[in-house]
């Protein structure tokens, strides 16, 4: 029976393990129990609180110092290239420009002066002779996994075939030759040209002997028509090949041709003037000539 | 709990099923309402989940839930009604010291038993209340109880006492 008691005495039975006399009418008391729909509520709120993808507090700790981390390491791996970049010579994309130069091969026309320069003696190496042995691979073929000593002797490779090829380009920014013809009609006309001199000679010795039969005024119109090209006649006198000229001089009029061969004789162009002379002779074989070109008629 | 904290959910299903009932029925008994012990008890428990990372296993799980569930139940209190006047009180101990042979003695049912304790479990101050549910009904020490309540262990067990002399005026009126 629960009734009034040592207040003492019941601590000490409430403390002992079955709590005494009241603990045991308490355990009699109506058991509650929570309802289902909060057992739901709350363990789905658990799972949703583990699949809601946030991490523990450690883990996202783990991944703040792992980033970091990495961050450091990309410093450190950028500030060494940095560094790498700043010692070594520097390998510019600029580079590539006057390598790639001597590798342009200039086209132009092959005219009767690059003619006779090509059976010249050719000098030290054309640009295609210094460039081709010698053309460093590109830059971007030296990968990372060249080391650093062989990028160092393709630079030095690379310079010394720079200072080869460096004068070089000069020929190849000439202008282009005033006379654009193609080479192959070039070359075929030259013989054509030859032998149309033949018969414009005879057709000349023709016209010579008629001219002097005819009078003056044959003669003035034959002056007329050779003096048309010697109004041009600021063709270039520098390097004319020997058919060109030659042509050229059938065009002027016997006295003009005849001070251009002195003029070549000054030149010490004997052959070209031994050469015109003949030639004049046989447009004009009547015509009287000094003694100094008889002379180089012989 | 660490279990849980390591993203097992099964862990805290078992922890869940474990510790429901006695939750439960520590609430109840404390608010004597259903409605604000069914707010309270998943109350609870969500403060336990959102706070799990804090969970340190040198503490006992069930004193570490308790005392979310008391941190909630004072919150509660102090919102809604005033606490037991001390005059109350002494009111209670002037009738429980009078001598034995005073008192009319009754025999009570059982059924009478366990009406009059509830009714003086619902009378009990609130400190005195919780003090005694969290022996009787968890089964805690004063220790424990004083680690929940965060009162000093000899205040604890003062409160039990006041407790036991409250349910005890209770069935001899």
């Amino acid at each position: 029976m629960i009734g009034p008691r040592d207040p003492d005495r019941d601590i000490d039975d409430l403390l002992e393990d079955g709590g005494g006399e009241i603990g045991d009418l308490y355990r009699r008391l109506p058991r509650y129990e929570p309802p289902r729909r909060l057992d739901r509520a709350i363990l789905g709120e658990a799972a949703r609180a583990v699949h809601s993808g946030k991490p523990p507090r450690r883990q996202r700790w783990i991944v703040g110092v792992g980033s970091a981390a990495g961050l450091v390491l990309a410093a450190g791996i950028a500030w060494r290239i940095g560094n790498d970049a700043m010692h070594s010579p520097p390998v510019a994309p600029t580079e590539s420009a006057p390598v790639m130069a001597p590798r342009v091969v200039p086209v132009e026309p092959i005219t009767e002066s690059a003619r006779t320069r090509r059976d010249e003696p050719a000098p030290a190496s054309s640009p295609m002779d210094s460039a081709a042995p010698a053309a460093p691979p590109p830059p971007t073929a030296v990968t990372g996994a060249v080391s650093k000593r062989a990028a160092n002797e393709v630079d030095k490779a690379r310079k010394s075939v720079e200072l080869k090829a460096a004068p070089k380009p000069a020929p190849a920014q000439e202008p282009p030759p005033p006379l654009p013809e193609p080479q192959a009609t070039r070359q075929a006309e030259a013989p054509a040209a030859f032998s149309s001199d033949a018969k414009e000679e005879q057709a000349k010795d023709k016209a010579a002997s008629a001219e002097r039969e005819t009078g003056a005024a044959a003669d003035g119109l034959f002056r007329h028509r050779a003096q048309q090209p010697a109004a041009g006649g600021a063709l270039p006198q520098s390097t004319p090949s020997s058919s060109v000229e030659l042509r050229r001089d059938m065009q002027l009029a016997p006295e003009e041709w005849l001070a251009h061969i002195h003029q070549l004789m000054r030149q010490g162009r004997r052959q070209q003037a031994a050469e015109s002379l003949r030639l004049f002779m046989r447009a004009h074989p009547d015509w009287e000539i000094s003694d100094d070109l008889r002379e180089l008629q012989r | 709990m660490l279990a849980y904290v390591g993203g097992d959910l099964l862990a805290f299903e078992m922890l869940y099923r474990h510790h429901r009932r006695t939750l439960y029925r520590f609430l109840m008994q404390t608010l004597r309402h259903r409605a604000d012990t069914d707010e309270l008890f998943q109350d609870t428990w969500s403060r336990l989940i959102a706070a799990r990372e804090r969970y340190r296993p040198e503490a006992k799980f069930t004193t570490w839930l308790l005392q979310i569930a008391h941190n909630l139940i004072v919150d509660r209190f102090r919102r809604q009604r005033p606490q037991a006047s001390e005059e109350e009180t002494e009111a209670v101990f002037r009738k429980l010291d009078a001598p034995e042979s005073d008192e009319p003695e009754r025999a009570l049912t059982e059924f009478e038993q366990r009406r009059r304790l509830q009714l003086a479990l619902e009378d009990l101050p609130e400190e005195q209340r919780v003090a005694f549910l969290l022996r009787v009904e968890s089964g805690l020490g004063l220790d424990e109880i004083a680690t929940i309540t965060g009162a000093g262990r000899e205040t604890v067990k003062s409160r039990l006492r006041y407790a036991l002399a409250r349910i005890r005026a209770r069935f001899a009126t």
